[in-house]
Order: C-alpha cells, then sequence, then structure tokens
C-alpha cells in the first residue's frame, strides 16, 4: 500500500504555498457540505483532479479512494435501507414494522446517498491531498500564523507525529495478549469488550510513559524557556502568494455568494427534481469550476516568478 | 564542572533514596562512564545534572549540587540547556518535530535565538555529528543510530559544554552502537566536551573513557580509571567484566607475568604475544548431535504489501537446542520467529510445529506450545497484580486452581518474584518487569520459548541469571529461540546461531562454524585467538573458560 504521509517533491503543487493550499483545500471542505446539488458537488470532485496529478499523487490518492468508495457504498446502503422517504419505489418489504410500516426502498434514497458519498469522496481527497502535499510542520506554522496558542498546535502536532506509534502499539500489545493464549475475535462480545478494554487500558498506560519522555527531552531541549519562541522556518508570504491565496480563497467566497442566491441547491425528496439549470443557470457552476482550477495557472506563474 | 555535596534525593511516594550522600566532582573534558545494577541510581543522578532531577520529577532533596556553578535547585532543565546536553535510551521518544533540519532548530527557537544564528547552528551541529546528508530526512525514516544521531546533534545545536547519556546505545544494533560511540569519541577528542555515559555493555566503551563510576543502592561504589576498578576487587559491584579483562584477570597471578589490565582485544594481544609458549590445543569440535525435529521451515517467503522481508528460509530446528538468531536492524529477525508460534503466517512455503502446518492453527492454540517473550515486557502486563498475571495463561486455559497455585508458586521463586506477589506489574522496576513477563510465559512450559532480545538494556546479574535459568530450561529438553545482538552471551550459551540479512538467512550453523572468525560478529576472545593461533590457539575458541583451558 502506497505511504500516506507527507513526501518532499519538487512539484509546483508542492511548492505552492501551505496557505494556499490549506485555503483551496479549506474551501473545496466548505463548499462540498453548503451544496446539495449533484452537479456542483461533481464540480468539487473534478477540481482535484488536476492538482493530484500535478502533484504526482494519483497512486497514493486512489488508495484513499478505495477507502472513500467502501465507506460511500456503505453510505448509500444504509441510507436505501432506512430512509422511507421518496415517491419511487424500487424495492417493498412483504412486512411491516411498527412506527415505520413498511419497509421500502427508493430511488431517491439510493440518489441522496450517492451524493453523500460523493461529498464524502471530496472531503477524503482533500485531506488526502493535504497530508500529501503540506509538511506537517508547516501546518503547524500556518495555524501559528493564524494566532493560534503555540501550546495547543504542538500538541495537535506531537499527536499527529506520534499516531504511527499508537498503532504500533496496538499491534504488539495485542500480540502479547495473542500469545497468553487469548482468541482477540473469537467468544462472546461481554469477553471480547473486556479483552479490548484490556488492550485499551495497556495502551494508555504506554502512551503516558511515552507522554512523559518526550516531555521530558522537550524540558531537555529549554522548551518552556520563557523567551518569546523563534520559529526557524516561518511562512512568508510573497506577493506571488498573497494573489494565490486571493485566487484559493475566491471559490469560497463565490460559492458562498452563489448559495445565498439561491444556486447549488437540490431537492431529493419526495421526488428527484430534474438536474438541468435551465437558462443561465449552468454560469455560476462554470464560474466556480474556472474559480477552482484557477490555483494551477497561478502555481505555474508562481514557480516561473521564482525561476526569475 | 559538576560538584555534588552530600546529595540525596528521594522520589516523591517512594521510602528509600534513588540517591544518598553522593559526594562527586567531574572536572570538564572528563569522559565518564556510569555503570551497575539496574536500579542503583545511574539515571536519577544523570538527570540531576540538567536539573530534570528535581524540577520535572519531583521529590525529597537534600545536600547541593552544582553544575557550571550554577545550583541545580535554583536553575532548572530549561536554564541548564545550554550548559548539560541530555540524550536518552529511547531513540523514537525523544525526537519531537517531523525532520531533521526542524529537530535541530527546536532547542535554538525555544530559547528565541535569531534565524541567522539558528542557521549556523544547525550548519555546525550537521557537520559535528556527520549527518549532513540527513539534513532533509524525516525523522520517521530513520535508523535507531541515526536517530541517536540527531537527538546528539540537536544538543549540540546548543553549544552544550557537557553531553549526559542514558543509555543512548541499548536499542541499537552493534554497528549504530560503534558509530554512536566513535561519535561521543571524537566530541570529547576533539571538541573536548564533558561526556557522562551510562552504559551496560562495558566491552564498548571501557577503552574510550577516563573514569569509570559504579553504582548500586543509590550510591557510588566504586570510581576510579576503568583499570583500578576493573583491576580491583569486582565482586559484588553488579558489572559484568568484558571477556579479555575477565580473561586476563584470570591470568593474573599465574605463571604468565602481565603487565597491567589490558582494555582491549589489541591490548590483551600484545601482552599475550610476549608471554606466551607454543600451546597444544586439538581445537574444539563445531558439531553436535542431531535433535530431534520440532520446528521445520520449509521454503518461507513473507511480505508486507509488496515488501519480501524474508525470502526463501530453510530451517530445522530439534528438541532441546539453544538457537541464537541474529543479524542487522531490519534483516528480519523478528519477522522470522513470529512465523514460530503463528504470529505471522507464510506468504509461501510453510512452518510447521511438531508436523502442524501453523497456518491451520490459531496463535492462542499454538501458544500452549511456543512461548513468546517479547523485547518490551509492558506489552506482557495487562493483569492486576504479579500473581494473576503469572497464572493468566494457565487460568486461559482452564487449568485447576490447584495446578495453578502450584505452579504459580514455583515461578515467584524462580524469579524472585515472591515479594511482589500482590504488586501492580506496570509499577515494577524495567527488570522486574522482565521478570515478571517472562515467568508469565514460561510457567505454562512451552515446548519451545522464543525470547526476542531479551538482554537489551539488562544489567549484569539479571543477564547472568536469564542465561542460566534458560540454559536449565533446555536441558530439560526444551527448545530456546533468542533474537540477540549480543554476541558475548551467543557465545556463552547458544549452539547453533542463523545469521540473517535482508531476509535471507546467510550462515546457519554450530556457533563455532558461525562466529569464529567472523568480522563484526565474532566474540572478542575469539578476536584475541585468531590473533594467536600462530601460538597454538584454536582459532574457534570462544569463551574465557575455553581460552583458559588451553593457555591458563
Amino acid at each position: 500500500m502506497p505511504e500516506l504521509s507527507y513526501r518532499d517533491r519538487d512539484t509546483v503543487i508542492h511548492r505552492l504555498s501551505p496557505l494556499v493550499k490549506l485555503a483551496w483545500g479549506g474551501g473545496l471542505v466548505v463548499l462540498s457540505l453548503i451544496f446539495n446539488h449533484p452537479v456542483y458537488i461533481l464540480i468539487l470532485f473534478l477540481s482535484i483532479i488536476p492538482m493530484v496529478k500535478l502533484a504526482g499523487v494519483g497512486r497514493e490518492w486512489a488508495s484513499t479512494l478505495k477507502l472513500a468508495l467502501w465507506l460511500g457504498l456503505s453510505i448509500i446502503v444504509i441510507n436505501a435501507l432506512f430512509s422511507y422517504h421518496g415517491d419511487h419505489v424500487l424495492l417493498a418489504a412483504p412486512f411491516r414494522l411498527p412506527v415505520v410500516g413498511s419497509p421500502v426502498i427508493t430511488l431517491e434514497a439510493i440518489a441522496f446517498g450517492a451524493v453523500m458519498a460523493l461529498k464524502l469522496a471530496v472531503i477524503i481527497s482533500v485531506f488526502s491531498l493535504i497530508n500529501l502535499t503540506v509538511h506537517p510542520d508547516d501546518i503547524m506554522a500556518v495555524l501559528l500564523k493564524m494566532r493560534l496558542p503555540y501550546k495547543s498546535v504542538l500538541v495537535t502536532s506531537l499527536s499527529t507525529r506520534f499516531a504511527p506509534c499508537l498503532v504500533e502499539d496496538i499491534e504488539r500489545i495485542s500480540d502479547g495478549y495473542r500469545t497468553r493464549g487469548v482468541q482477540l475475535d473469537s467468544g462472546g462480545w461481554f469477553n471480547r469488550i473486556k479483552n479490548q478494554g484490556k488492550i485499551s487500558f495497556a495502551l494508555l498506560s504506554n502512551s503516558l510513559d511515552r507522554a512523559v519522555q518526550v516531555a521530558e527531552a522537550m524540558e531537555a531541549r529549554a522548551f518552556g524557556s520563557g523567551q518569546k519562541r523563534v520559529f526557524y522556518k516561518d511562512i512568508n508570504i510573497s506577493r506571488t502568494d498573497a494573489a494565490t491565496l486571493g485566487v484559493g480563497l475566491l471559490p469560497l467566497a463565490a460559492g458562498i455568494a452563489a448559495r445565498v442566491l439561491g444556486y447549488g441547491d437540490y431537492q431529493y425528496y419526495p421526488n428527484l427534481t430534474s438536474i438541468g439549470f435551465g437558462g443561465w443557470g449552468w454560469v455560476m457552476p462554470a464560474i466556480i469550476l474556472l474559480l477552482l482550477a484557477a490555483v494551477v495557472p497561478l502555481a505555474f506563474i508562481k514557480r516561473r516568478v521564482e525561476l526569475d | 564542572m559538576i560538584r555534588l555535596r552530600e546529595f540525596s534525593f528521594t522520589y516523591s511516594g517512594a521510602d528509600k533514596p534513588a540517591l544518598n550522600r553522593i559526594n562527586l566532582t567531574i572536572e570538564d573534558g572528563q569522559f565518564v562512564l556510569i555503570t551497575g545494577a539496574s536500579g542503583g541510581g545511574k539515571s536519577t543522578l544523570c538527570r540531576c545534572c540538567n536539573g530534570l532531577v528535581p524540577h520535572f520529577y519531583g521529590g525529597r532533596i537534600s545536600g547541593r549540587a552544582e553544575v557550571q556553578g550554577m545550583d541545580i535547585v535554583a536553575h532548572p532543565p530549561k536554564e541548564l540547556a545550554t550548559k548539560v546536553g541530555m540524550v536518552f535510551q529511547d531513540p523514537e521518544n525523544q525526537l519531537v518535530t517531523t525532520d531533521v533540519e526542524r529537530e535541530i532548530a527546536f532547542g535554538l527557537e525555544n530559547l528565541g535565538y535569531p534565524r541567522n544564528l539558528i542557521a549556523r547552528r544547525i550548519e555546525e551541529a550537521l557537520d559535528t555529528a556527520g549527518i549532513a546528508n540527513l539534513r532533509f530526512a524525516r525523522n520517521i525514516e530513520l535508523s535507531g543510530g541515526e536517530k541517536q544521531k540527531v537527538a546528539i546533534a540537536s544538543v549540540l545545536a546548543l553549544h552544550p559544554e557537557i553531553l549526559v547519556l542514558d543509555e543512548p546505545t541499548s536499542e541499537l544494533d552493534p554497528q549504530s552502537a560503534e558509530e554512536v560511540l566513535r561519535l561521543l569519541e571524537r566530541l570529547n577528542d576533539e571538541l573536548g566536551l564533558t561526556v557522562i555515559l551510562i552504559e551496560q555493555r562495558l566491552d564498548r566503551v571501557v577503552h574510550l573513557v577516563d573514569r569509570m563510576l559504579v553504582m548500586g543502592g543509590g550510591e557510588i561504589i566504586a570510581d576510579g580509571t576503568p583499570r583500578e576498578v576493573m583491576g580491583g576487587d569486582s565482586q559484588g559491584l553488579g558489572i559484568g567484566l568484558p571477556p579479555v579483562i575477565r580473561l586476563m584477570r584470570q591470568l593474573r597471578g599465574k605463571e604468565l607475568a602481565l603487565n597491567g589490565l589490558p582494555l582491549t582485544v589489541k591490548d590483551a594481544r600484545l601482552q599475550l604475544q610476549k608471554v606466551l609458549r607454543e600451546v597444544k590445543t586439538a581445537g574444539f569440535a563445531g558439531g553436535g548431535a542431531k535433535a530431534e525435529p520440532v520446528l521445520n521451515v520449509d521454503k518461507l517467503w513473507f511480505s508486507y504489501g509488496e515488501r519480501a522481508v524474508l525470502r526463501n528460509i530453510n530451517l530445522d530446528i530439534g528438541r532441546g537446542e539453544f538457537i541464537a538468531v541474529m543479524g542487522r536492524n531490519a534483516s528480519g529477525k523478528t519477522t522470522l520467529v513470529k512465523q514460530f508460534n503463528g504470529l505471522l503466517k507464510p506468504t509461501k512455503g510453510r512452518v510447521r510445529l511438531g508436523g502442524v502446518d501453523t497456518r491451520k492453527s490459531s496463535v492462542a492454540s499454538l501458544s500452549r506450545r511456543v512461548g513468546y517473550v517479547f523485547q518490551n515486557p509492558n506489552d506482557h502486563l495487562f493483569a492486576d497484580s504479579v500473581e494473576d498475571e503469572i497464572a493468566f495463561s494457565l487460568r486461559n486455559r482452564g487449568a485447576g486452581e490447584t495446578e495453578i497455585n502450584k505452579a504459580v508458586e514455583q515461578m515467584l521463586n524462580e524469579f524472585e518474584l515472591g515479594r511482589y506477589r500482590k504488586s501492580y506489574p506496570r509499577n515494577l522496576s524495567g527488570g522486574e518487569k522482565q521478570r515478571v513477563a517472562l515467568a508469565s510465559v514460561l510457567v505454562g512450559q512451552p515446548e519451545i520459548i522464543v525470547l526476542d532480545e531479551p538482554t537489551r538494556g539488562m544489567d549484569y546479574v539479571l543477564k547472568k541469571k536469564l542465561i542460566n535459568y534458560l540454559d536449565d530450561y533446555r536441558q530439560r529438553g526444551k527448545t530456546v529461540i533468542m533474537v540477540s545482538h549480543d554476541v558475548e552471551t551467543i557465545a556463552e550459551c547458544a549452539q547453533r546461531v542463523v545469521l540473517l540479512s535482508e531476509g535471507r538467512v546467510v550462515v546457519e550453523g554450530n556457533k563455532r562454524e558461525v562466529l569464529a572468525k567472523a568480522l563484526l560478529f565474532s566474540p572478542q576472545i575469539n578476536r584475541l585467538a585468531q590473533a594467536l593461533s600462530g601460538y597454538g590457539v584454536a582459532d574457534n575458541t570462544l569463551t574465557v573458560s575455553e581460552m583458559l583451558e588451553q593457555i591458563g
């Protein structure tokens, strides 16, 4: 499986300011939450593809998409099984349940689930792209630039830094348990919960030990010295960065404006409405698509300016 | 200079002092080794040097401790950080950021140094530690040895006058440990840095240091040059003398007139060459009787995803054998032994335990026949008391209470854990936890016991007890398989050695065939024997007692 953490590469996307990528990615996530129209959501998803391609992280992105696919399928199935709204009944159960009546699977419920799955794919793709192209310490620097308290940002960064250690701990502790004759995946639910509880307790104990060791190492290197902390690798925002940042934020601004004006909505229940826009309705999604894609040529311009 | 006068420290909640009326002066530029039994106060003493004791670890303090003229009570670690750099045992848990450059910058950033000064210090630290090539590497991708060098570089950047290291090599393979120790030697020699090093493996360091302190029960029980400390009465110090020193001490008082105590194989060789007469020896037999096979590994391949970790391993392991599995870090040792109890299953090929294919059995059922002791004893401990921990496996198998009680009592006695029977296992010291972990596995009397690096970081006394126990266990017809880097221990106790590299068995056979004449994996005595083979000393001699048989 390809590694899903940051790896330094010399691509226009990697060289783009982390602030711009975070603004662009954050915009996409917000837009995917406020729009309901399938075409808008599809546009958001498609706008990620050139960024992935230019960053050279296609394989890694594809592996996260697999996860998104499974989660998406579960959303579709669950929504189809438990949402009984919609007029187009595809399948009706021959029995009745108390309160909800006769379970049915409707076309509308499937369509709603599918768009929710696509929204999820957008969000997972954004997180994967940011994770793969922004150095974790740069994320920390951006958060600090946004005036978040250093200690809170550091704690968040340390939690991310030690997440792989936690996974290794779980594996080792589970192995320790299994070698003592415990079958973790069998037995009654009470036994399983009891076993998992013991593993969690051991894990917590290991994590506390680790926290003490990390704290000790930080104190030994003058953490909390009382001096005003300097950041060796600060995020500098050049004029080109400021311009790209503006462009990175434009889709978000345009999307919010569009939503306020009533664009991007869609009605799933009781009947699916037409996905066509009619008249000049297509202009707004086209504008959002253009704004989302504008970050790509600007990334090339930024590289050009840097080289000059 | 470090100066302690009548200094005592008792951890909060402890009834005995961790340091008891210590009087010590360490002059600038000295290379000081601190060794001794676990729980003797070594780490506490080191943590006094940069103020972690008493500022990070609270407790009762008396007497006075000064570092470069600064009282450690009045000056917390953040103020002492530019005087004393501290490197810890675990390479993983002392790196705070994600890449090497930022790691080195971390302390300088905390001190608020200007960016141009930070940049200069990073350059210096990278060059001094010899890791300029790792500048942009991610910490997660570094080997253990590289991580320790990064940790050293990150404290060197603060320009400390004293460098304190708490067992920095205990989690490293021999090559990485050697590299780290060479770096320390250079820092002391060329930059005049005071180096204070805690280490259990004396053979690695005694020739590098100016002074040796032995600690026990919170006190300094020996202090002097390595020759003074190891040449005197070392009984009761709880330290394992390097094999050449044990040999030369045994030879003193015999016909061979030796001049001083040699600290290296070369010193010993030069001394012995002067006094040795022709030795007549028939050498030592290499082979052994073929044991009844209990474990068969047949064309075993194992991969994590697309990466092959084990490649075509073929191995037969017999009843009553003591087998050592050796190799560099990441050579596939742990992956191989995890196949023996089914924790990992072959990607291709087969592992059969007494004819039963491990792929067709669960770990739980295989655990009745194969016991597995992990590197970190914490991975074994789940129960609320030591006796429950030991009883766990038997209870899980549905054994009767009478049988359980008898077996638990026996284990408590064998591992001297009786006084801790009601204690919470995770609250015990490292050595005690290790004993509980061993007892909790051995209580089931498995046919095969697999131990992954059991002697790592272990003090001499504990190591000796463990090896004696395992040897006794083997003589009861059980099979012992031990993954280890500890060549000296393997030379003493193993019968057969399997050497892995890049997931393949490079060489496998009787320990004499594998360890004798090897460049890196030969024990000290064998390196001496090779140099003395012209005098008739068998070149497959591995241990002190074998050497004494020939020249004693």
